[in-house]
C-alpha cells in the first residue's frame, strides 16, 4: 500500500463506519438495520487491517480477521437470530425521537464529536487520528440509538454501534487496546447480546412484543 | 459575446429542448422493458409534444394569468437554465449572469409559478398538487445549499463553471468523501424535484400519491405540451448539472473543436444517468408523502457530512 | 446649516404642524393634514439620509435639557441608512394612510391622529441621536406615540387591547434593559456622549455585560424570538398604514442599536457575543417563518415573516462579528452589508405587503385568508402588487430579497478559509438555516398569493371586494418600483453600502460593487439578476411568440369547465385553502409548533358507522408564548393577590408605608454609614 493510498483507504473506511450508523437511525425495518451493522464490522475490520498493513504489524492484521468473523458475522448472526418472525416484530415502528430528528441529531452529534476531538487531533495530527471524529461520532450515534428506540433488536444493535465506534476510537487514537482487554470486551459483548437474545425471547413470549418499555409493567 | 461563446450557448439550449423529451422516453423505455413490457419507443414524447402543440390550449373558468402565464415563465426559466448551466462548455459568458444559488433560485422559480398556476384552478388537486410541491421544495432546500457549500468553499466562488473548473484541475476532488457524500445528497435532491420515484410517481394518476400531475391536471392543448416539455428540461438540465459537477471530463473550453465532441459526451452521461435512475425505479416503490421527509431529512445529513467531511479531512 | 440639518429642522416642524393639525382640524380634513405632513416628514427623512450616505455629517448639541451629556445629535452614515430606509417608508404608508382614512377606515381620533407625527420623526431621530440620554428619551418616546397608534383601532376589537398590553409590557421590559446597559456603560465610560463611550476602556466583562442588556432592548424591539410575542399581535391588529411603518420602519432600529453599540461604540467584542447574536437570529428566521408558513391571517403571517427577516439581519450581524472577531475585516464587511442590504429590502417588500394587506382588508373586511381568494379580477392592480412584494419576500431571483440573501449567503460559504473552528461549524448550520428560511418562505407567500388573490372567492365579502382609491395605489406603485430596482441593480448600492459599514465598523469596506452585476472583493462570485430578468423576459416573449406560429390555425384558447371527475362543478368550498395548504408543513414541522387539532366526528342516528357531520379544528398557537409566558403571567397574578392584604383601603395605612419607608431608609443609612 502506497503512502498516498493509505489516507484515502482509512477516510473510505471511516466514511463506510459512520455512513451505516446514520443508516441504521435512517431505516424502520429492523433486518436492514442488522445488515447495515455487519457492513460495519467489514468497516471496522478494514480499518484495523489498513493500520496494520500500514503499519506492517502481523497482529493487527490477525486481530481485524478477528474482528471481522466477530463484529460483521458472529453478533449480527446472534441479533438476527433475536429477530423475530411475526411481521410486527420486524419494525421500529414508532422510535422515541422520530426518524427525522434522529438524522438531525446524528448530524449534530457528528459536529460535536468533530469539535470535541480538535484538541486530541491536534495533539498528534496524522491520518489515523484526523478520522477520530468518525469514530467518536458513531460511539455519540450508537449512544442516541440506543435511548431512543423501542425495539430491544433495534437497541442491541445500537449498543454494538457504540461498542463499534469504542473499538475504532481505541485503534485510531492508540493503535489498539491490548490484545487481552479486546478479548475481554468481545466476550462481553457477546454475553450481552446472547442475554438480550434470551430476554426478548421471553418478552415475546410474556408480553407478546419486544418494546422494551413494556417492562415498566414489570414495576406497578 | 465572440462566435465559439454563442455556438456553445446554441448547442446547450438545443440539446437540452430536443434531447430533453428523449430523455424522458428513454426513461421509460428502460422501466418498460425491464418490466418484460415493449415500451412505446424513445421518441413517443416528442410525439405526444407534437400532437399537443397542434391542439388549442383550454382555459377553465374562473382561472387568470397566473394559470395561462405560468407554461411560458416555466419553459422561459428551463431555457434561461439551458443557456446559463455548464452542461456542455465552462467558457459560456452567460455564466457570470448566475451562480449556483441563483441557478437554484431559478429552477424554484419555475416550481413556484405551477403552483401557483396549480391554486389559481381553484380546485382540490391543484391545491393539494401545490401544497406537496412546495413542501417538498422547502424541504430540499437546505440539502442544495449546504451541498453547495461543500462544493464550494474551497473553490472559493460559488460559479457553477468555477467549481467545474476547479475539479477539472484537480480530478482527485471527485473521489474525496465531500464531494462522494455532496454527489449522494444532490441526486436525492434531483429525485425529489424533478418528481421522481419513490418521492412522486409520474406515470401515475392517482391522487393519493399525485403531486406533479396533480398541478398540471386542468392543462391542455399547447399549454400542455409546455408544461411537459418544461418539466422534461428540468430534468435534463438537473442530471445535467449533476454530471459536470461530479463527472466534468468530456465538457468543452473556450474553443469551438471540442464542442462536438462535448456535446457527444454530454448526452452520453445524461442517457446514462436516465437509465440508471430508470432502471432503479423498477425496483423501488414510492414513499408514503410523510416518509419523505425522512428521505430528505437523509439527504440534508449527507450534504452535512460532506461538509464535515471537508473539515475532518482538511 | 447643511442640507441635513435643514432637512432635519424640517421633519421637527412639519411633525410640530401634523400635531397642531391634528387637535385643531376638523374630523373629516385631520387624517389628510396629518397624513400629508407625515408624508412630509418622512421626504424631509428620506433627504437627510441620503445626504449623509453621501458624506456629508451633521452633529448638534443642546445642552443642559437633558442630564448627562445632554440632547446631541450626530448622523453619520450608519445612521443615514436607516433614517432614509425609515424616511421612504413613512412617506408611501403615510400618503397611503390618507387614502386609507378617507373610506371610514382607520383611526381619525385626535389623539391617534397627533401620535403619528410624533411617532413619524422619533423613528427619524433615533439613529441620528448622539448620547445615550438623547437615544433613550427618543427610544421611549417613539415607544409610547407607537403604541397609541397600535391602540388605534381598540374599540372596534378588543383583539387590540390585548395587543396593546403585550406591546407595553414587552417594549419596557426592552427598555428598562437598554436603560440599564447604557447607564452602566456610560457611567462606566465618564460621560454620556457617543464620543465618550468610543473612547471608554471597559473590562470584558462589563463590556459583555453592557452588549447582553441592550442586546435583550434591541432584540425585544426588532422580535427576536423568544421577545417576539408582540410583535404578530400588534403588527397584525394596528391600522395597515401603521403595521407598515412598525413592520418595515420601526423594528429595523433593533438592528440599528445592536450595530450601533456593538460595533460601532463597543468596538467589535468577544466571538460569544456574535454567536448568540448569530443564535438568537437563526432561531428567530426559523421560528417566524415557520408560524408565518402556517398562519391564516393575512396581516399576522406578514408579522411573523417580519420576524423572520429581523432574524435574517441578526443571523448577518451575527455572522459579520465573528468574522470581525476573527479578523476577516472583508467577510465581515460582506456580512454587515447583506445584513444592512436586507433592511432596506425588507422595509420595501415588506411596507408593500402591508398596504397590499390593508386594502384587501379594507374592500373585504377580512384578513383570513380562508374566507378570501379570487381576488386576481377585483382588484388586479392590489394584486400585481402584493405579487410584487412576495416575489421579494420569497428570495428568488428577480426578487429583491434575493440580493442581500446572496450576498449573505457568500459570507456564510466563503467563512471556512479565516473563521476558525467556531466558524467552521456555525457556518454551513446558518446555511441550511437560511435555505430552510428561503424554502419556507417560498410555502409561505405561495400560500399568500394562490389562496388569497387567486382561484374563485371563498365568501361573499371576497366576491364583491372592489380596487382600492389611487391615493392608496400610487404610494404602493412606487414602493414596488422601489422594489424592482433594489431587485434589478442592487450593485448600485455598492458604495453607499461601504459608506455605512465603514461607519459602523470604522475599517475600509470595499466589498459590494459591479454594475449590472454584483461582484465581491475578494470571492470570485457573480450575479446579474438585471440580465437574468432581461433574459427571462426575452425567453418568455420568444416562446409565447413561438407558441402562437405553431398553433397559428387555432382561432384562439378555448374556455371549459373545470373537470369535475363527473361530479358536477366543484363549488369553491372545495378549494384548498390556507390551513390545508399548509397541513403537509404543519405535520412535518409536528414537533416544533404542537398544533392542537381536534376531529369531532358526528355519527348517523341510525348506525354509528355512517358519518352524518365531521368537524376539524386546527390551532396553531405560540409555542414560545405559552412556554414562556404563561408561567410568568401566572406568576405575576400570584403576587397580584397580595394587593388586597397590602392595600386594604385604609389611607392612615398607605401613608404609613410611606412613612417608615422613609424612616426605614434613614435608619439603614444612619447604620451603614
Amino acid at each position: 500500500m502506497t503512502d498516498i493510498s493509505y489516507p484515502q483507504f482509512l477516510d473510505l473506511a471511516a466514511g463506510v463506519l459512520l455512513l451505516t450508523a446514520i443508516g441504521v437511525l435512517w431505516r424502520h425495518q429492523l433486518a436492514p438495520m442488522i445488515r447495515l451493522l455487519g457492513l460495519q464490522g467489514v468497516a471496522l475490520a478494514a480499518i484495523v487491517a489498513i493500520l496494520g498493513i500500514h503499519e506492517h504489524k502481523l497482529e493487527l492484521i490477525l486481530v481485524a480477521i478477528g474482528l471481522g468473523v466477530l463484529r460483521a458475522g458472529v453478533l449480527p448472526w446472534l441479533t438476527w437470530r433475536a429477530l423475530g418472525d411475526s411481521p410486527a416484530e420486524t419494525r421500529e415502528t414508532r422510535p422515541v425521537v422520530n426518524v427525522s430528528a434522529s438524522l438531525l441529531a446524528a448530524a449534530a452529534l457528528t459536529f460535536l464529536a468533530y469539535v470535541v476531538t480538535r484538541p486530541l487531533v491536534a495533539l498528534a495530527p496524522s491520518p489515523a487520528t484526523s478520522v477520530l471524529p468518525v469514530a467518536v461520532a458513531v460511539v455519540l450515534i450508537g449512544f442516541f440509538a440506543l435511548v431512543t428506540r423501542r425495539r430491544a433488536v433495534a437497541q442491541v444493535v445500537g449498543f454494538l454501534l457504540l461498542d463499534n465506534g469504542i473499538t475504532a476510537t481505541a485503534f485510531l487514537a492508540a493503535a489498539g487496546v491490548p490484545l487481552i482487554v479486546e478479548l475481554g470486551v468481545s466476550f462481553d459483548l457477546l454475553l450481552v447480546v446472547l442475554v438480550l437474545q434470551v430476554l426478548t425471547t421471553r418478552m415475546r413470549a410474556v408480553f407478546g412484543s419486544s418494546d422494551l418499555d413494556e417492562l415498566r409493567g414489570l414495576h406497578d | 459575446m465572440n462566435g465559439p461563446a454563442l455556438a456553445a450557448i446554441a448547442a446547450q439550449l438545443v440539446v437540452t429542448v430536443a434531447g430533453a423529451p428523449l430523455l424522458v422516453g428513454l426513461m421509460r423505455q428502460v422501466r418498460a422493458r425491464l418490466e418484460g413490457r415493449a415500451g412505446a419507443g424513445v421518441g413517443q414524447p416528442w410525439r405526444d409534444l407534437r400532437k399537443l402543440l397542434r391542439r388549442p390550449p383550454v382555459t377553465p373558468r374562473g382561472t387568470g394569468w397566473a394559470f395561462r402565464l405560468a407554461p411560458l415563465l416555466l419553459v422561459g426559466s428551463a431555457l434561461v437554465l439551458a443557456a446559463i448551466a455548464p452542461l456542455v462548455t465552462v467558457a459560456s459568458p452567460l455564466d457570470a449572469l448566475a451562480d449556483l444559488f441563483a441557478v437554484v433560485g431559478l429552477l424554484a422559480l419555475g416550481t413556484v409559478t405551477l403552483a401557483l398556476a396549480a391554486l389559481d384552478t381553484g380546485t382540490a388537486f391543484g391545491g393539494m398538487g401545490a401544497s406537496r410541491e412546495i413542501t417538498v421544495l422547502a424541504l430540499v432546500e437546505p440539502t442544495i445549499l449546504v451541498a453547495g457549500f461543500a462544493l464550494s468553499a474551497r473553490v472559493g466562488s460559488t460559479n457553477l463553471a468555477a467549481i467545474v473548473t476547479a475539479t477539472l484541475h484537480d480530478p482527485l476532488r471527485v473521489a474525496s468523501p465531500a464531494s462522494l457524500l455532496a454527489a449522494a445528497a444532490l441526486l436525492i435532491v434531483v429525485i425529489a424535484e424533478t418528481g421522481r420515484l419513490p418521492v412522486d410517481n409520474p406515470d401515475t394518476h392517482l391522487e393519493l400519491t399525485m403531486i406533479h400531475e396533480a398541478m398540471i391536471l386542468e392543462y391542455a392543448g399547447s399549454d400542455l405540451a409546455l408544461v411537459e416539455l418544461a418539466a422534461a428540461m428540468r430534468l435534463t438540465i438537473m442530471l445535467g448539472l449533476l454530471a459536470s459537477l461530479f463527472v466534468p471530463w468530456g465538457i468543452a473550453g473556450a474553443s469551438l473543436v471540442a464542442l462536438p465532441l462535448a456535446v457527444v459526451i454530454f448526452v452520453a452521461k445524461v442517457a446514462a444517468l436516465g437509465a440508471g435512475l430508470g432502471a432503479v425505479e423498477v425496483f423501488v416503490a414510492k414513499l408514503r408523502l410523510f416518509r419523505v421527509p425522512e428521505l430528505l431529512a437523509g439527504s440534508f445529513v449527507l450534504a452535512l457530512l460532506a461538509v464535515a467531511s471537508s473539515f475532518f479531512l482538511a | 446649516m447643511t442640507v441635513i440639518g435643514w432637512a432635519l429642522a424640517a421633519a421637527c416642524v412639519l411633525a410640530g404642524l401634523g400635531v397642531l393639525a391634528a387637535v385643531g382640524a376638523p374630523g373629516r380634513v385631520r387624517p389628510a393634514f396629518v397624513g400629508w405632513a407625515t408624508a412630509g416628514i418622512g421626504v424631509a427623512g428620506s433627504v437627510a439620509g441620503l445626504a449623509a450616505l453621501r458624506g456629508e455629517t451633521f452633529q448638534a448639541r443642546l445642552p443642559g435639557l437633558l442630564p448627562l451629556a445632554g440632547v446631541q445629535f450626530d448622523l453619520d452614515p450608519l445612521g443615514g441608512w436607516f433614517v432614509a430606509v425609515s424616511g421612504g417608508v413613512l412617506a408611501a404608508a403615510a400618503v397611503y394612510g390618507v387614502g386609507y382614512a378617507s373610506h371610514g377606515h382607520g383611526p381619525d381620533a385626535r389623539g391617534v391622529q397627533a401620535a403619528l407625527p410624533m411617532f413619524a420623526v422619533t423613528v427619524l431621530l433615533v439613529p441620528a441621536a448622539g448620547s445615550v440620554s438623547t437615544l433613550l428619551v427618543l427610544w421611549e418616546l417613539m415607544a409610547l406615540t407607537s403604541l397609541l397608534l397600535v391602540l388605534a383601532e381598540h374599540r372596534q376589537r378588543s383583539a387590540v387591547a390585548e395587543a396593546g398590553w403585550w406591546y407595553a409590557a414587552l417594549t419596557h421590559v426592552g427598555f428598562v434593559a437598554i436603560l440599564l446597559g447604557l447607564v452602566l456603560y456610560a457611567t462606566s465610560a465618564g460621560g454620556g456622549s457617543f464620543a465618550d463611550l468610543r473612547a471608554a476602556h471597559l473590562s470584558p466583562g462589563l463590556r459583555g455585560g453592557v452588549f447582553v442588556l441592550v442586546l435583550v432592548g434591541f432584540g425585544s424591539k426588532a422580535g427576536l424570538v423568544p421577545l417576539h410575542v408582540w410583535l404578530p399581535r400588534a403588527h397584525a391588529e394596528a391600522p395597515a398604514p401603521v403595521s407598515a411603518m412598525l413592520s418595515a420602519a420601526m423594528v429595523n432600529l433593533g438592528a440599528y442599536g445592536v450595530i450601533r453599540l456593538g460595533f460601532d461604540l463597543l468596538g467589535g467584542g468577544a466571538r460569544w457575543w456574535w454567536l448568540l447574536v448569530l443564535g438568537l437570529g437563526a432561531v428567530s428566521a426559523l421560528y417566524g417563518i415557520l408560524q408565518a408558513a402556517v398562519a391564516a391571517d393575512l396581516k399576522r403571517l406578514l408579522a411573523y415573516s417580519t420576524v423572520e427577516n429581523m432574524g435574517l439581519v441578526f443571523l448577518g450581524l451575527g455572522a459579520a462579528g465573528i468574522f470581525a472577531a476573527s479578523h476577516a475585516t472583508t467577510l465581515a464587511a460582506l456580512a454587515l452589508s447583506a445584513a444592512l442590504l436586507h433592511v432596506l429590502n425588507h422595509a420595501g417588500f415588506k411596507a408593500l405587503l402591508f398596504t397590499a394587506a390593508g386594502s384587501v382588508l379594507r374592500a373585504t373586511g377580512t384578513r383570513d385568508l380562508d374566507a378570501l381568494g379570487g381576488l386576481r379580477s377585483r382588484m388586479p392592480v392590489t394584486t400585481a402588487l402584493f405579487a410584487i412584494g412576495a416575489l421579494g419576500a420569497v428570495a428568488l431571483p428577480p426578487g429583491n430579497g434575493f440580493g442581500s440573501e446572496w450576498l449573505l449567503l457568500q459570507s456564510l460559504v466563503h467563512a471556512r478559509p479565516t473563521g476558525g473552528m467556531v466558524a467552521a461549524v456555525a457556518m454551513p448550520v446558518a446555511v441550511a438555516v437560511v435555505a430552510l428560511t428561503a424554502g419556507l418562505a417560498v410555502a409561505t407567500f405561495v400560500k399568500a398569493l394562490g389562496v388569497g388573490f387567486f382561484a374563485r372567492p371563498r365568501s361573499d365579502a371576497a366576491d364583491t371586494a372592489d380596487e382600492a382609491p389611487l391615493t392608496m395605489l400610487v404610494p404602493m406603485s412606487l414602493l414596488a418600483l422601489c422594489c424592482a430596482l433594489l431587485a434589478l441593480v442592487p450593485a448600485a448600492l455598492g458604495r453607499t453600502l461601504s459608506r455605512a459599514v465603514t461607519a459602523a465598523t470604522h475599517a475600509p469596506a470595499d466589498v459590494v460593487g459591479g454594475g449590472i452585476s454584483l461582484q465581491l472583493a475578494g470571492i470570485a462570485s457573480t450575479v446579474s439578476p438585471l440580465l437574468i430578468a432581461v433574459l427571462l423576459g426575452a425567453t418568455v416573449a420568444g416562446v409565447a411568440a413561438m407558441v402562437r406560429l405553431m398553433t397559428a390555425r387555432v382561432v384562439r384558447r378555448r374556455g371549459a369547465a373545470l373537470w369535475d371527475c363527473g361530479a358536477g362543478q366543484p363549488t369553491a368550498r372545495m378549494q384548498y385553502t390556507a390551513t390545508s395548504f399548509a397541513q403537509p408543513l404543519q405535520r412535518v414541522f409536528d414537533d416544533v409548533l404542537a398544533p392542537e387539532t381536534d376531529i369531532d366526528v358526528t355519527p348517523h342516528a341510525a348506525s354509528q358507522y355512517l358519518v352524518a357531520q365531521v368537524a376539524y379544528r386546527a390551532r396553531v398557537s405560540d409555542r414560545v408564548e405559552h412556554a414562556l409566558y404563561d408561567p410568568v403571567l401566572a406568576a405575576a397574578r400570584r403576587v397580584g393577590r397580595l394587593g388586597p392584604v397590602l392595600a386594604n383601603g385604609s389611607v392612615h395605612r398607605y401613608l404609613g408605608y410611606g412613612f417608615f419607608g422613609v424612616t426605614g431608609l434613614l435608619l439603614v443609612l444612619a447604620v451603614t454609614r
